[in-house]
């Protein structure tokens, strides 16, 4: 699992080269990479790896196991493409409604939701977001079971309507550093020790003096406003959403599995899992002739299974197993 | 009269309801894992009465067992090969596995039958009867009638039989099982098993008066964790209760508020009762 | 709050568990300084009471004062706050976390800043001998470094009175005389303790006074030595299983 890191003295200048060496490689590759379907590949990546980091806050290090977090995601989408539908605004605008709308439902059912255990909250948070998605598809208002779309035509630079995927890929990106700055800081301080505390053992955390309601709605609340904000990126990218592919189960589930799968409660866990799954489905989708033939979701689905038997704790298991094994032979 | 008919008819879904959420539940209860591929079960089960009839012309007396069959094989399989392995792992793998077989599942159907609805014929077991002013479907009827027996018959089979008792050994207490001589690994394939064969019996009878397509499994497994929640973790008889209950409510929100909403109403319903009684309605405090 | 005020008071504290009443109307008052050995056979409800004097779980009836201040519905985290800090009986430590890291979340409780929880963290650990097996995942160790690890983590809450429930028990005699070592440091540093203890030497060379548990009330009080003379005593225990207890 997520096995505490000790990071020594000699190693740390080491890890500053790295990262500054990784941070480069990341600006700079879809630039040298021409072909315009590995640039899109590279923005889904970083839009998955954003909402995987923020379910990641709530799911990963207070390991409330929501599989609901869509209802956030939607909610930014929609808020969005509906700012347009009714305004005329360009869809980011819709932005900041949708965050305040989620902020306002993680508050409301957060409180509730966050007193169950285990399952019954994962069963809770499935149920919250289907309640919503029937909900917008017998609204019409809400663009029914047919969904709203964005603008047809970009208006201005504002509608972040562009046809090449790179500039998706660097908002995305700039958007995912800051959560993952956030996170990282979280981490290390009080916050961080008490998300893991909770995770570990809540009723031991709380008798050492932590308010465990309070931090798991804080994280829920960062959680949902960054997720909101992945939504309306999303939308603004595709511009169209629909009850599916805006508060489908199935999305839900993705977050979880991007995080899982790269390490849940690791600071860039959700990020390579991103990097492992979208490339995945999205190669899959181009070589089989897209989702028609149910192959991509076979295959992808059959990964996930050799994953969770092979490696339970997720890649970052194998990691530190491998490691286990280098400072073995080394020292 | 007409509100008669719809509680019937909300029973005798329910009913069908209960027989393959008791198959969660038992494995749920017993092991403490949560089967995402459990509703894409039924979906299979539900395919396999529609080849078994449509290709091999089969009668529902010999594919309903033969789903059966199938499925528990299939349960055991899947306990032998991934749930068994997963189960060491944190909660998460559980998800992750479970949800990844459903996704093989359930695409897998797609990819070989494609997305479109297919039914089994109305009038397979007969024709509509009316008594005392209640239409009666052969096939629900029939359906209804037969979970009903067999969600008894399970709970019956887990409480009165030498096999039952030595199950609920293991999942009340898997060391304490063990010293006393009960190997759990083949008792939790059986719960696996048995699990599934209630997905085929219930899928095989569904598929008498339900449309058919692969990601029916979807819906179906909402409900199975509704059921279960509310009836409590490993309760046969609480998951026949909510069951029964959740059949006849939504029948009664889809005639009174439409059948768009028959989903809204058990979900809020299933909120409200988690929030007021976190242990579910019949489960132990 | 005047000097001869109890410290910690119970009075009357009832926990039923459907119809069986697990604490029937005890009360025990602890005052500054103390170290009291709470004994009784097992199922007696010292757990119980335990956890309620904690904050843990909250009596049917009775009321329960911490320096002053009505606890009876507060929550853990408030007791926490108010100075009491407790061990759990099986222990709770979190695993994925290093022994360090276990310990900083219990001194985030005074020191919200990071580097200073890692500094008063610093200071528990080597105060309980914990120094070697910092640095590991806490998962990894043994039940006599995890007990350990529990009492750490409740020192660095920095408490006033602390509450161990069979801290010792599962260990061996010399892992006991250096726990007994332990408890004899942390009570010189002002600390009171409440200490629940099957092993008998272990009350009798630490407990100032000993209460005695049985069927949910106290029984008897008195010093160690006359306590376990008492014939009511003597008549609890045989009544039940002997004394000593297999390991939880
Ligand atoms: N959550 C619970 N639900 C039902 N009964 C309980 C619960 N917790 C404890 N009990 C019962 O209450 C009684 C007192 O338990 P408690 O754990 O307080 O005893 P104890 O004195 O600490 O025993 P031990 O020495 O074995 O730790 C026991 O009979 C126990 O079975
Ligand atoms: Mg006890």
């Amino acid at each position: 699992m997520s096995a505490a890191t000790i990071p020594t003295a000699p190693r740390a200048a080491g890890r500053w080269v790295l990262g500054v060496a990784a941070l480069a490689a990341l600006l700079a590759w879809p630039l040298l990479v021409e072909d315009e379907f590995i640039q899109r590949i590279g923005a889904l990546v970083m839009l998955s790896a954003l909402s995987a980091s923020a379910w990641n806050l709530v799911g990963g290090y207070a390991g409330q196991i929501s599989i609901g977090h869509v209802l956030f995601f939607g909610c930014g989408a929609y808020a969005s493409l509906l700012g347009f539908t009714w305004f005329e605004w360009a869809p980011i605008l819709g932005a900041p409604f949708g965050i305040a709308t989620s902020l306002l439902l993680a508050l409301i059912v957060g409180s509730p939701t966050l007193r169950l255990k285990g399952h019954y909250f994962s069963m809770a948070t499935i149920a919250l977001a289907e309640l919503a998605r029937i909900v917008v598809v017998n609204t019409p208002a809400l663009g029914g079971a047919v969904g709203v779309s964005g603008p047809a035509m970009p208006r201005s630079v504002l509608d972040l309507s562009f046809i090449s995927p790179l500039p998706y890929y660097y908002i995305f990106g700039s958007v995912l550093a800051v959560l993952l700055l956030f996170t990282w800081w979280m981490s290390r301080g009080r916050m961080g020790f008490y998300l893991r505390a909770i995770r570990g053992q809540e009723r031991a955390a709380r008798s050492l003096g932590v308010p465990a309601q309070r931090y798991k709605l804080f994280a829920l609340l960062v959680s949902a406003a960054f997720t909101s904000l992945t939504g309306s990126l999303y939308a603004a990218m595709l511009g169209f959403v629909d009850p599916d592919s805006g508060l489908g189960i199935l999305l839900s589930v993705k977050m979880v599995i991007a995080a899982a799968l790269g390490g849940a409660g690791t600071l860039f866990g959700p990020l390579v899992g991103s990097a492992i799954l979208v490339p995945l489905e999205e190669m899959t989708n181009a070589a089989f002739g897209g989702g028609g033939t149910g192959i991509t979701y076979v295959v992808y689905g059959a990964i996930i299974v050799l994953i969770s038997r092979f490696a339970p704790g997720g890649l970052a298991e194998i990691w530190t197993w491998l490691r286990a094994r280098g400072t073995r032979r080394g020292g | 009269m007409i509100l008669a008919q719809v509680v019937l008819n909300g029973f005798l879904v329910g009913a069908v309801y209960a027989l393959f959420s008791s198959g969660l539940t038992l494995i749920w209860g017993m092991m403490n894992v949560v089967n995402f591929a459990h509703g894409d079960f039924v979906m299979i089960a539900m395919y396999v009465a529609f080849v078994a009839f449509t290709m091999l012309h089969l009668g529902p007396a010999i594919f309903v067992p033969l789903a059966a069959i199938m499925l528990f094989l299939l349960g055991v399989l899947v306990y032998y090969a991934l749930v068994r392995h997963v189960m060491r792992g944190p909660m998460l793998a559980q998800i992750l596995g479970t949800f990844g077989l459903a996704l093989v599942l359930r695409y897998a159907t797609l990819w070989v039958f494609s997305a479109n609805f297919v039914s089994l014929p109305e009038n397979l077991l007969g024709e509509v009867q009316t008594f005392a002013g209640l239409r009666l479907e052969p096939s629900r009827v029939a359906a209804g009638l037969a979970a009903l027996g067999l969600t008894i018959g399970l709970h019956l089979l887990l409480t009165h039989t030498a096999l039952g008792s030595r199950l609920l050994a293991v999942a009340e207490d898997r060391s304490a099982a063990m010293l006393v001589g009960i190997r759990p690994d083949p008792m939790q394939a059986l719960a696996w098993g048995l699990g599934a064969a209630c997905t085929g019996v219930a899928g095989a009878l569904i598929a008498l008066f339900f449309y058919i397509t692969p990601t029916v499994g979807e819906s179906l497994a909402l409900i199975a964790f509704v059921v279960v929640c509310l009836g409590g973790f490993g309760s046969v008889p609480g998951a026949l209760v909510a069951g029964l209950a959740i059949g006849i409510i939504e029948s009664l929100s889809a005639f009174w508020i439409g059948p768009a909403f028959k989903d809204l109403v058990v979900f809020i319903l299933f909120l409200a009762v988690l929030w007021f009684r976190p242990q579910g309605l019949l489960g132990k405090a | 709050m005047a000097d001869d005020a109890p410290l910690l008071e119970a009075r009357d504290i009832v926990v039923a568990f459907g119809s069986f009443r697990a604490v029937d109307g005890a009360s025990l008052a602890i005052r500054k300084g103390e170290i009291i050995g709470l004994i009784g056979p097992n199922g007696a409800g010292k757990s119980t009471f335990f956890n309620c004097l904690a904050g843990e779980r909250q009596p049917a009836s009775g009321s329960i004062m911490l320096r002053g201040r009505d606890v009876t519905r507060a929550s853990p985290e408030d007791h926490a706050l108010l100075g009491l800090a407790r061990s759990w009986q099986v222990p709770a430590v979190f695993d994925d976390m290093s022994v360090h890291e276990n310990v900083m979340v219990g001194a985030f409780l005074r020191h919200p800043h990071a580097a200073e929880a890692a500094a008063a963290a610093d200071q528990v650990i080597d105060f309980t001998g914990l120094r070697p097996v910092a640095r590991a995942r806490s998962g990894s160790l043994g039940t006599p470094a995890r007990k350990r690890l529990e009492i750490a983590r409740a020192l660095a809450t920095e408490p006033e009175i602390l509450l161990l429930d069979e801290a010792l028990a599962g260990l061996t005699p010399t892992e006991v005389r250096a726990a007994i070592d332990l408890v004899r440091q942390i009570h010189a540093r002002g600390i009171t303790l409440v200490i629940v203890e099957h092993v008998m030497e272990v009350i009798l060379s630490l407990a100032h006074r000993a209460v005695v548990f049985n069927q949910g009330k106290v029984i008897a009080q008195g010093a160690p030595r006359d306590v376990v003379q008492d014939p009511g005593v003597i008549e609890a225990y045989l009544g039940r299983s002997l004394s000593r207890k297999p390991p939880a």
